[in-house]
């Protein structure tokens, strides 16, 4: 049953992703990541990823994906038309990509995991368990990705500010 | 060691890291064919999902919760990218049209 699951939300997650590189409009390439996050949230429950399966809806398929989707409406329709100015660009990078695949197949053949901690799987991955994770041993980092939002949220002020020429 | 107990059926780790190179690879296609630079911030996107598809599996793999964590820290980092890349990319449009970032090689406002 969960084979049944993963391979069904891989396919739906590569076809996503293929949709992404090679729809022409933005809007349609924004819609088709929305289907890679959704097919990967379903693979983070496999994995038993509660947590970070909502989060992944909530923020990534909703919050983040909904930003794009306004910021495509705010500047019109775009399509890519013609050729680049790249000479050999499609061919080059379809090199890089599949050279950089088989290196990293080649990585995945001769991977050795370690032996797995033993700990209750009916405990991992709850929000409990993230929480307790996320307020003692990594409460530092958790607090600088506060900081991080905080720079973020005000850079996006101050680069969408109105200039007083544009008045 | 490599095989995961998910609900009584055995899955192999490698599968789902194989997913999340596939998907990279794709996402770094996507950075490199296309010339919208909108639809290179989605490929970025794609990419950071691929990498957060890895450590959430080798979280699982070494049935240790911080690879979780750290799959959440990346989304905040991808979040607040999304967040800075859209406000320089609706900056650059309202001086100039910028739907092929081969126009952009001007730094010069």
């Amino acid at each position: 049953m969960a084979i049944a699951v993963f391979f069904v939300a891989a396919a739906i997650a590569v076809i996503g992703g293929i949709g992404v590189v090679a729809f022409h409009q933005p809007i349609r390439s924004v819609l088709s990541l929305v289907l890679v996050m959704l097919a990967l949230s379903v693979i983070f429950l496999l994995l038993s990823a509660q947590f970070v399966f909502a989060v992944q809806i909530i923020v990534y398929a909703g919050a983040v994906m909904v930003l794009f989707l306004f910021v495509i409406t705010l500047l019109g329709p775009a399509r890519e038309l013609g050729r680049g100015r790249l000479r050999y660009q499609g061919g080059l990078s379809a090199l890089f990509v599949l050279v950089m695949l088989g290196l990293m197949w080649a990585l995945l053949q001769g991977v050795q995991y370690r032996q797995p901690e033993k700990t209750d799987m009916n405990f991992f991955g709850t929000v409990q368990s993230i929480a307790v994770g996320l307020f003692t041993t990594y409460l530092y980092p958790f607090e600088l990705t506060s900081i991080l939002l905080l720079v973020a949220a005000i850079g996006a002020i101050y680069l969408s500010r109105k200039r007083i020429d544009d008045l | 060691m490599g095989t995961l107990d998910i609900g009584g059926s055995q899955l192999d780790a490698t599968w789902f890291l194989l997913l999340s190179a596939v998907l990279f690879s794709l996402g770094a296609a996507g950075v490199l064919v296309r010339r919208n630079p909108l639809v290179i911030l989605i490929s970025i996107e794609l990419m950071l999902n691929a990498g957060n598809l890895a450590l959430v599996t080798f979280s699982r793999q070494l049935q240790n919760i911080e690879g979780q964590l750290f799959a959440l820290m990346s989304m905040t980092v991808a979040a607040a990218e999304a967040v800075v890349g859209l406000a320089i990319l609706v900056d650059i449009f309202r001086v100039r049209d910028a739907e092929d970032v081969d126009d952009l090689s001007q730094l010069k406002g």
